[in-house]
Order: C-alpha cells, then structure tokens, then sequence
C-alpha cells in the first residue's frame, strides 16, 4: 500500500532511467457535447510493461485509448512515441507507429471470414488474393500466441469470445508493437484469461508493451506492473510495481467505497414452473448446435448455465426468445407453448432478454436511449415518446447512466453504460409482466459498483418471483447468484448441480468437457 | 528533415449540425464556380451566363412558376429514391417506374376519364400512376425480401424494359394509347376531365402543392410514426430488429413498394399537368434519374428535398432558356447538376473529418 496515491500526478510518470517511454499522452483532453471525457490527462507506458486503465464506466478509459491509438484526436495535449511527438490522425496512422488496439465493440465485418478480416487494412496486400497462404499465415500468428482460431470460418456465425480473439490476432499480425487491450477478458472463459495473459508475458518480454483495460480487480492485480485510476476523465491515483495492491484496495480507488459482491441464493421455496424446455435440439448448417437439451426454470429460482463461449449458449437464449426455431423439442413460457412463435409472441408470455451481444443487438446505435427503450415495447401507430420520458429519465437516474439524458445516442455510451440501458429496459418490463428473465452476461463490462447494482437487481427480480435464467462465461457470477448450475459443452448439458454445493473445480472439468456426469 | 507542417484528415468523432446544413450551401457554390471557370475558359461570359440563368430559372414570374412546375415531378423522384435510400436500400429504377406512371395515368385518363367526372378523375388518375409504380418495382421488391437479390441490378434493368413498353404503347399501330389518324407515332391525349388546368398562364400545376404536402408528410412519417421507427431500426442494425421482432422482410417491401409508388406518381403528375398524353420524349429527360441527385443532395431529408428539387429544376430550366436567349448550350444546365452532385460527395469528406495543418516537432526530452 505504501506506494498507492492518491494525488493527481503532475506529469507522465516515468519509471527510471532516461530511455523515453514507447508511448506517452501529454495533458490530453478530449470533450463531447456534454461531457469532458478526458481532462489533462497525462499517461505513459515504457516497452515491455503492462500499464493498467482503470475506472468506472464513463471514467473515460476508452476514449484515452482512443487517442493512443489514432481513432479519436486530442482537442489539447499531445501524444508522443518514443519521445517523439506523433500526430496519429487515423487508426491506420497509429499503426504505421506500431499502435493497435482491440476495441471493446468489435470492428470486424460480419460476412468476411477471420483471415480476411485479419488482412483488412493490410497494406502489402498482391492484388489477387492468395487465400490459401493468407489462411495459413493468419493461423500460424494465431498458433504461435496460442490463440487457435479457424481461418476460414465466418465473422457472424462466431460468438463474441471468438470474435474477441480475431481483433486480438489481427493486431498481432498487423505487427502491433504496442496493443491497446479495451476489456479484452470481458469475454473470456478463466482459461482462455491465462492463455491471454501467457500471451501477454510472452509478448512483454519480447519489448511490446501492453495497455491493458479492465474491470475485473483480480486480473488487474494479477498483471499490471501499473495502474492508473481514472475518474470523471481526470486521474485520480496511481499505483505502481507489480502486486503493489490487492483488489479491495483498486475497488476503493476506483468507486470510493468497498464493494461487495457476496453470494446471493433464492431465499424461498421456488413456485410453479415458467421456463419447461423439454428435448430441444437444434440444427445449424449440418451442425448440431444443440442437442437434446431439457430443463425447467420456476418462479423465484434462478439457473445459471455455465460453459466456454461456443458450446451453444447463444443459440440456446435465441431459441427461448423465439429468435431461432429448434430443430426438435418444444418450449414453454408459463404453461403456454412458446415454440417457434417468434420473439413478439414470447415477449408477450412475459419474456424479458438480455442478449450477449448489446450494441447492435440488443441496442440500435444510431438511435438514442428513449428509442432504444421502446424497441422492445408496444408503440403505437403514432410513436409515443413523450410519455415514454419521463419513464427513460427515472431508468437513467436508477441504473446511474452516464448520459446527457434520454436523447443520448446509444453509440456514445461508454461500454458499461450502453449496457446499463439494455439492463434498464429489460429488467423494467416491457409488453406484459416479466415472469421469465433470460440474461446473457448481464455485468460485462461493468464497473463492480454496477456490478453490485445489477447483481442486486437480479436478485431482487428472483424474490419477486421471476424466473430467471443467467448465462454467463463467468463462473464466478454464475457460482455466486445461481440456485441451481448447468453446464453447457458442446451442445448438451453436460453437468448439473444445485448452486449452494457447487465445487468450482468439478464444473470447470465440465466446462472442459472432462466429464460427462449429472449430478444432483 | 521532414516538411515542418502536414495537412492531416481528422475523422471526426461528431459532426456539427451546422456543417450538414452547410455542406449542401457550399456544394452549390462550389459546383458555380467551377462552372464559372468552365465558361470563362471555353469564352462565355460567366457573368451574364449565370445572370441569365437566374433570371430564366428564379427571378422571372415566369421562371419561377415553370421552375416549381418541373420541381413537381423532381421533388416526387426525390421522395421516391430517398425513401428507399434511408433503408440502405437502393431504388435507382425511378426513371422506369416513372414511365410505369404513366402509362397508367395515361391508360386511366383515356379509358375511364370519359366516363368520370373531373373530381374523381384527377385523383384516380394519380392513384392508377402511383399504383402501377409500385407493381414495377413488385418484383425487384420480392427478390430483395425473400432471395437478398440486389435491387440495384433489378431496378435499372426494369427501367430499360419500360422504356420499352412506353415506346412499344406508342409506336404500335392500332395501340390504344397511340393518337388516330395522325402520321407521326404519338400518344392519345386523355380526356378533359383527367386534365387539370395549370394556374393562370403559367406552367405550373396545383399538383405541385399535393407534392409539397406528400413531402412533409414523408417526413413527419419517418420522425413520428411506428413505420419510421421500424425503418430506422432495420437501416441501423437489421439483427437488433430481428431481436426485437420487427419484419425487415415485410418492412423491406412496404418502402419498396411505396419508393416505387412514389415514382409512378410522378409520372402520373405529367399526364394531369404538362403532357396530357403518353409522350416518348420523356426518355430524354431522365427526370427519374435527376431524383437521385436530388435525394443525395439533401441527404435523403425530405423536407430538404423540397428544396434541392426547385433548385435543380431551376438549373434546367434557366439552361434551357439559355439556349434559345444566347448562343450558351443548354448543357450548361446540366453539368451544373453534376458539378453539384460532386461537391456534394465530395462536401461529405468536410462533415466526416476535420481537416487542418499541424507543425511537426520532436519533444524536448
Ligand atoms: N462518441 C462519443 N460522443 C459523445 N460522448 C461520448 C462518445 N464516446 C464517449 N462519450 C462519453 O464520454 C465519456 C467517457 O466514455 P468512455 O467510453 O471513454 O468511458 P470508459 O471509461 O471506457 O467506460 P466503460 O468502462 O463503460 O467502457 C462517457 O460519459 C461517454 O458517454
Ligand atoms: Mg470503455
């Protein structure tokens, strides 16, 4: 603790020694209409470090890396390379410089397959593409930072874990020097955090420095060599050396109070069953996504399904929402057939979702947090926003959104707070009564006081009754909330276990797919 | 030792209101002095060209009123192409569904208007034009919803096979569009009672007013409605609509189907203002076509629309007047049209990045 601070740094810190940093910000600044996202912020990371961002949602983290990388331009400051001042005026400027950076909303094009999305942007491109070398050089950097990835497949049919790792591999491959990392564990699966964290070793020791974003305490503890707090786009604190802290320490920085983020289990007796799901199989392309999958959901109680992103977890929420039909099996929503009726008719039995993916799912960008609230309710011939205002300002002021107000446009949101309006609108009733909640990663992203918010609310939801089914690639959430855990591999479940008597290491096996037992 | 100052391209991360308005200012501007250069170099006047032009196309009673009545069917190709544009969907077919329109204002017109008084006619006549619109566009509309089939081919290659019909309608003896008895292949003129009187001895239509109005109504549509939302939702993000239930199939072709109508009545336009008459000139006017220049100059708005529709119909007509008043060819007018398209373009780079010099210097370590 001795050497946390809490004081505003008067300039970029720097580590020792004359060496310029490889990449530093001079007191930038950056404004939007309505908000100082940045506010003399001075940063700066030295080749071979790992220098860690950290906030609440809205801090401004984002929009920093932003100017490190060349998407957004600071209004004052200046961002220097190796001590010499660089004008990155577009992310393929910053990459001439060696500065990539994963973004927390993935950039990559739907239609194009992982190999070409990794080549997008490549300069040095022969005019007609040979794909087969593309394809094996795309999975060669992919194999030697361990991160193994189909060339071939394509983008959309991905999940977000998946997608995560082709922005993490075309970084790579563009030859980044220095890689933003915006939330790049918000999506991964413990074991995937230490695959990506070998990587992040591997690569400091070869000189590139990593600027590494996040909101999990534990991982930041784990990897930074540094830290800087930011808070209302100003610093606040700095902690430098490696394991120079402890998390509870980082959520005092960040938040001003302590967090916590206890287990929280269903305090009655579960009712009538809401969600039966009996022998659903589902069929993709040839592929069986899902097979054979049979499970009840009662009022009050809430299942969590755990499992790598990929085994079908998407498709399995789609399905429920009416979004997919199954191939095979039926589904009901509190006793009435809800199996391949589309999602208006789900939502009508009383069906709220939260998708996995929220900017362009869950979300419409363009439009703003009053329109995106009512996309999921009944509007009337005559769009009604006037009376739907009121209603949006209180959900802004009781979900703390960082906005402007209800016109806010849901592409200038920051990360957590775009997902604090999905949140918002689902967890607030939509067409009818919620009675059945499906939630995919419902705090990704989030800081861990909206963490605790969201963590509340979803249990506040269960005692009313609800029933409510979490999906999530972090265990933890799913060990701490959920009465009862399945575990998703390959399609099926492959574990099942009451949430109070779960072992960590047992369903981690299964998540694995190393056994195949049901148990409880 | 590098250049001490570079020009850099900002993108930026917000574009001022007051630039989207402006872009489309100076674009015209722009567009006129290139064109000033372009009549100095070739030895006109650039002065009394654009004088002349003005005068011709805005400043005369009797330039303004035969400018607002050719805005007429401009503002309605505008709407037409715009209203499919703001769905990233792609109707550059106006020009055939124009001629669609009328056809079928024509066929209305010469076989019910006998029969049927003027109150009824007028607006069936607009009604029959809109509707055989939207049945040219029916199957580029059905392919995109179900098949994803791209309108962009479908829609032009329909445009040519109407410009066929129209002359097939025209040329054939016997045709019963065709006008009897006379040597030259030319349409039959509709009854009187399917004929609106212009205002006084102007060119200039009531249905111009009916088109004003359609415009605002567009627009109020889009802002306000269940139907805007849903477009908009589709246009952003077709998987956030699909998670919310909303038909982008359905959706799809409504606006298809109404950008096709919305053509189709401006050919109706014709046939119950200026021509009267199935008319194959109108396939060298490319009125159709000019609504898309209109659409992308206001940037799809469609109040704006209303706007670039009368400028535009001013350059043409201030051109053609220059022709028969001065020796200045008409083309004048025409290349004015696609100078401003241009600049236009070309203006969007200004309201997507910040452009400015920046001084070049090593940081004192
Ligand atoms: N393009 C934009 N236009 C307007 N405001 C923006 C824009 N991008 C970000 N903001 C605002 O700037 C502030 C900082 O956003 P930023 O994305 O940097 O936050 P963050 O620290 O990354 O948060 P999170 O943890 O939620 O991702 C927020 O209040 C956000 O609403
Ligand atoms: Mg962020």
């Amino acid at each position: 603790m001795s050497n946390t601070s809490h004081e505003v740094a008067s300039g970029p810190y720097h580590s020792g020694g004359a060496a310029p940093s490889a990449l530093s910000a001079h007191s930038v600044s950056k404004r939007f209409p309505g908000v100082l996202a940045n506010d003399s912020v001075d940063f700066d990371i030295q080749p071979g470090e790992v220098h860690t961002l950290l906030g609440e949602n809205g801090a401004g983290k984002s929009t920093l890396a932003a100017m490190l990388c060349g998407l957004y331009q600071p209004d004052s400051g200046y961002i220097a390379r190796n001590g010499q001042r660089v004008v990155l005026s577009s992310p393929r400027a910053g990459l001439q410089h060696g500065i990539a950076m994963v973004h927390q909303h993935f950039r990559l094009v739907d239609r194009f397959t992982v190999a070409e999305n990794v080549i997008l942007g490549s300069r040095n491109l022969s005019f007609v593409l040979d794909r087969r070398s593309i394809n094996e050089r795309v999975s060669e950097v992919a194999e030697s930072y361990g991160l193994p990835i189909d060339p071939t497949a394509t983008v959309g049919d991905l999940s977000v874990g998946q997608r995560q790792r082709v922005e993490i591999v075309k970084a790579l491959y563009q030859g980044a020097e220095i890689l933003l990392l915006d939330e790049p564990t918000a999506v991964l699966v413990p074991a995937e955090v230490e695959k990506l964290f070998e990587n992040v070793h591997a690569m400091t020791q070869a000189g590139k420095s990593i600027v590494f974003i996040s909101h999990k305490l534990g991982e930041v503890v784990e990897i930074s060599d540094r830290v800087t707090v930011l808070r209302g786009g100003k610093v606040t604190g700095h902690v430098s050396g490696r394991g120079a802290t402890d998390t509870k320490d980082l959520a005092r920085l960040m938040v001003g109070r302590d967090i916590n983020l206890g287990t929280q289990r269903a305090s009655h007796p579960t009712g009538h069953e809401v969600l039966q799901i009996r022998d659903v199989s589902l069929n993709v392309n040839g592929v069986n996504v899902l097979s054979n999958i049979s499970f009840n959901v009662h009022e009050g109680e809430m299942v969590g399904i755990a499992g790598v992103a990929g085994n079908g977890q998407k498709e399995l929420a789609d399905t429920i929402a009416g979004l997919l039909s199954p191939t095979s099996g039926s589904i009901s929503i509190g006793g009435a057939t809800a199996t391949d009726r589309g999602p208006i008719h789900a939502r009508e039995l009383g069906l709220a979702y939260v998708p996995e993916d929220r900017l362009g799912m869950g979300l419409v960008p363009s439009m703003s947090i009053l329109d995106n609230l009512l996309l999921t309710r009944d509007r009337h011939i005559v769009v009604d926003r006037a009376s739907v205002r009121p209603e949006a300002t209180r959900l802004i002021e009781q979900f703390e959104i960082k906005a402007n107000g209800p016109d806010h446009l849901a592409r200038k949101l920051s990360g957590g707070n775009a997902q604090k309006v999905l949140l918002a609108r689902e967890l607030s009733g939509g067409r009818t009564a919620t009675k059945l909640l499906v939630v995919c990663s419902p705090t990704r992203g989030l800081d861990v006081g909206a963490i605790e918010t969201v963590r509340r609310l979803l249990d506040d939801a269960r005692s009313a009754g609800q029933a409510i089914l979490l999906i999530s690639e972090d265990l933890d959430e799913i060990m701490s909330l959920a009465d009862r855990i399945l575990v998703l591999y390959r399609g099926s479940i492959a574990h099942e276990t009451p949430g109070e008597t779960a072992q960590i290491a047992t369903v981690g096996a299964a998540m694995a797919g190393l056994t195949t037992g049901v148990n409880g | 030792m590098p250049a001490p100052f570079r020009i850099v391209f900002e993108q930026r991360a917000e574009t001022p209101k007051y630039l989207s308005a402006l872009v489309p200012l100076i674009s015209v501007l722009a567009a006129l002095v290139a064109g000033a250069l372009f009549l100095t170099a070739t030895g006109y006047s650039a002065t009394d060209t654009y004088k002349n032009m003005l005068d011709d196309g805005f400043l005369t009673y009797r330039g303004i009123t035969e400018t607002l009545g050719l805005s007429t069917v401009l503002i309605c190709t505008g709407i037409a192409a715009a209203f499919s544009f703001q769905m990233n969907l792609y109707n550059i077919g106006g020009e055939g569904q124009l001629y669609l329109g009328m056809i079928g204002g024509a066929w209305a017109g010469l076989a019910l208007g006998p029969h049927l008084p003027s109150f009824v006619m007028i607006p069936l006549v607009l009604i029959i034009g809109s509707f055989a619109g939207a049945v040219w566009i029916f199957v580029p509309a059905f392919v995109r919803a179900r098949l994803g089939t791209s309108e962009i081919v479908t829609t032009l290659l329909l445009t040519y096979v109407a410009s066929s019909l129209l002359k097939h309608f025209i040329n054939t003896p016997d045709s019963f569009f065709r006008a009897k008895n006379v040597a030259f292949p030319q349409g039959r003129n509709v009854a009187d009672s399917a004929a609106l009187s212009p205002i006084g001895d102007t060119r200039l239509y009531p249905t111009f007013f009916v088109v004003v109005a359609l415009a605002l109504f567009l627009y109020w549509l889009v802002k306000k409605t269940e139907f805007g939302y849903r477009i908009q939702v589709i246009a952003d993000s077709p998987r956030a609509a699909h998670y919310a239930g909303v038909s982008a199939n359905r959706t799809t072709m409504s606006v298809m189907l109404l950008s096709g109508a919305l053509a189709g009545l401006g050919g109706a336009t014709l046939i119950v203002g200026p021509f009267a008459r199935l008319d194959q000139g109108i396939t060298l006017l490319g009125y159709g076509y000019a609504g898309i220049v209109v659409a992308a100059l206001a940037r799809n708005n469609f109040a704006g629309i209303i706007v670039s529709g009368i400028l535009f119909a001013g350059l043409r007509v201030g051109g053609e007047k220059l022709q028969i008043s001065t020796d200045t060819p008409k083309h004048i007018g025409v290349m004015m049209q696609g100078a401003i398209l241009l600049f236009a373009l070309g203006g969007e780079a200004f309201r997507r990045y910040k452009i400015r010099a920046v001084r070049m210097k090593a940081v004192a370590q």
